[in-house]
């Protein structure tokens, strides 16, 4: 029995460190393991709840950006484009009155922005990465062309702020919207033909052309969806904030990105799954959930993450490198 | 900054140029304001009061942003002296960043005015006293909740500790409500990076671990909404909370306030009332007044039925009134300096 005991859990440690999401479930059991001994405020009700609350934005974003970076493109405006369309949102609410007209306006926004990326992607061939930090750019002076202060709450809707601080079911409206977008991500990239043409698209943008599927199509369409995720957050993040801030979103475009990538998605695409960046947003929340409920100085915030995505990276490389040999 | 430092109040050096018939001699025609970041709704009031004291005087307002770029900064301190600006004012970026600004300008005879943050070297500052504004708050709070009998309260301090004036704000303001309640226990002391995004985010963990909270205090409006909005986001009942913002930034405090929700008290700090302070400060200056050290403005605790006394509000925007703000009573010193801590 021993011997066998000890032939058999190398085997146990080593499917879960190769299967596609194993790390990352460990490293989330870890962190919850541990931070549930070290304090106990973490294992509680309304813990949980605050930590899928703070997720439910990023990971909102993080599911256009999961397929955007498998078609091998990434966006750098996400940050500057939540600003700009919280204003827009909660401008557009103040003048029409309408709370439908206000999201309406602010996913078309997004979804503009989105569009105006895929064109300097695809028309113009300007590297993603180049075209969407001048996008950001952009944005950041525009949005003061646009207000120079925050967008205050006039209308006073009594259903807008329950946007984001509502809950139906004892779950948080915002989890909820999260929930539903991640759901229908998953399901789009992982049990559908279009999903796995995404795939292909990052993958080996040549051989989809050869099947008579465009990949600047796919890639269009891949930008037009963050953008309009990035228009929908913007909508909780107004409700969250009770205005439109111009100055709100800095560093989430990291934040997103680097969940992303966390969750086993290539920077190089054709490879990423939406329950790897659902599991890497959950471990990069916990970490600032933990840094806070154990007091530590609250730089620890920008820096662990950092620490975390580069080990994750380099376990990720080193399966790689195993299967390769 | 010591306390022995000669300090005079916004109010004297307005009384001093008007009573030395200040409009009879010659006034500077340009000034130069370097704003630190201008598109914080602080500065946009402190820019509105300079511009509106600038038009009685006939004096033109430049300024320029510096975006929380201390390079930007200093470029364009050095831009407005190769122009032969008549008096430079500055809020600084960085306070040890401006020092060789300070120095420059004083070798070159330009009139430098900084507000905010005491900066070495300098000739004046215009600024208000942090720990007596969040003190004054604190005994407000204290007295209200003693009136409605509650017991010791236990407060959340969304803070900024990166800066020393807002260190100072959060230790008056507990100074203050112990004054009351000397039991009083700050739970939660968080970094809410001064503005409401980050602060609705440590606000909401740290509800999470413990939300028997009574009182909320943010170093400026956006941290206390901030809190606010992560304590809605938890589904906490807000009946027996009660929410103290600092600074009268712009609109957000008034829109909060006039709901009769938690939001019951404001530190006011006139952001219009230090632009105008500081046009006046400029004059002076320039006219080669002998001007203290720390030009004080005034601030005070507000709530929401005494607020109406400093400011008009028809729901989307704010008109000060100048009578309410000019008869308060400015310090002659401040009880706490940064370098006290």
């Amino acid at each position: 029995m021993a011997s066998t005991e000890t032939h058999d859990t190398p085997g146990l440690f080593r499917r879960v460190m190769e299967s596609e999401h194993g790390f990352l479930a460990l490293v989330l059991i870890v962190l919850v393991v541990g931070l549930g001994l070290a304090t106990d405020r973490f294992l509680t009700g309304s813990n949980a709840v605050a930590i899928l609350h703070q997720s439910s934005l990023v990971l909102i974003v993080a599911v256009g950006m999961t397929l955007l970076l498998i078609t091998a493109e990434v966006d750098i405006s996400v940050g500057a484009s939540l600003a700009f369309a919280s204003c827009i949102v909660m401008a557009t609410i103040n003048a029409t009155g309408s709370i439908a007209l206000g999201a309406l306006a602010g996913v078309a926004f997004g979804a503009g922005i989105g569009l105006i990326n895929a064109l300097v992607t695809t028309v113009l061939r300007v590297n993603s990465l180049i075209g969407t930090i001048a996008m950001m750019m952009m944005l950041n002076g525009g949005v003061y062309l646009f207000t120079r202060e925050a967008v205050q709450n006039h209308h006073q809707l009594p259903l807008f702020p329950k946007i984001a601080t509502g809950f139906i079911a004892g779950i948080p409206v915002p989890v909820l919207i999260a929930a539903v977008v991640a759901a229908v991500g998953w399901i789009a990239l992982s049990r559908t033909r279009i999903g796995r043409l995404f795939l292909a698209t990052g993958a080996n943008p040549r051989a989809t052309r050869l099947s008579g599927y465009s990949p600047e199509r796919f890639k269009t369409v891949a930008f037009v969806v963050t953008g309009a995720l990035v228009g929908l957050a913007a909508v909780v993040l107004a409700s969250l904030l009770n205005a439109g801030q111009p100055t709100a979103g800095q560093g989430f475009e990291l934040t997103v990105i680097a969940a992303v990538l966390l969750g086993g998605t290539s920077l190089m695409g054709g490879r990423g799954t939406v329950l790897g960046t659902i599991l890497a947003v959950l471990i990069l929340k916990v970490i600032d959930n933990g840094i806070i409920l154990l007091r530590w100085n609250q730089d620890l915030q920008i820096i662990v993450p950092g620490i975390v995505l580069i080990l994750a990276l380099y376990m990720d490389q080193r399966k790689r490198g195993h299967h390769a040999g | 900054m010591k306390a022995t430092t000669r300090r005079i109040s916004a109010l004297a050096i307005a009384v001093g140029v008007t009573a030395s018939g200040a409009w009879a001699q010659e006034t500077p025609k340009r000034i130069g304001y370097i704003v630190n970041y201008a598109t914080h709704e602080w500065y946009q009031n402190v820019i509105k009061g300079m511009e509106a004291r600038a038009d009685e005087l006939g004096i033109e307002v430049e300024v320029i942003d510096a975006n929380l770029d201390i390079a930007k900064q200093v470029a364009a301190a050095e831009d407005f002296m190769a122009r032969q600006i008549d008096v430079l004012v500055m809020t600084p970026v960085n306070e040890q960043g401006v020092v060789p600004i300070v120095r420059r300008a004083k070798a070159d005879g330009v009139p430098l005015v900084i507000e905010g943050n005491p900066v070495p070297g300098m000739q004046t500052m215009v600024a208000i006293c942090d720990y007596d504004t969040g003190y004054s708050a604190g005994v407000v709070a204290g007295e209200m909740l003693k009136g409605e009998g509650d017991d010791a309260p236990r407060v959340m301090n969304v803070g900024l500790p990166l800066l020393s004036a807002t260190i100072l704000r959060s230790q008056g303001f507990m100074d203050g409500i112990q004054t009351i309640y000397p039991e009083a226990e700050m739970v939660h002391d968080l970094d809410g990076g001064g503005n409401p995004d980050r602060a609705q985010e440590v606000s909401s963990a740290a509800l999470a671990a413990d939300s028997d909270i009574d009182v909320i205090y943010g170093i400026n409006d956006s941290s206390a909404l901030g809190g606010l909005q992560a304590w809605r986001a938890a589904g906490l009942p807000e009946d027996d909370l009660l929410v103290v913002g600092t600074g009268s930034e712009g609109l957000a405090f008034l829109n909060e306030m006039q709901t009769e929700g938690p939001f019951k008290i404001e530190a006011a700090m006139f952001p219009e009332k230090i632009g105008y302070t500081l046009v006046d400060t400029a004059v002076s200056l320039f006219q080669g007044e002998d001007l203290p050290e720390h030009v004080v403005s005034p601030t005070t605790a507000v709530t929401f039925d005494e607020v109406g006394q400093f400011y008009s509000y028809d729901g989307t925007s704010r008109q000060i009134q100048w009578d309410g703000i000019n008869a308060l009573p400015v310090p002659e010193a401040c009880m706490k300096y940064a370098s006290d801590l």
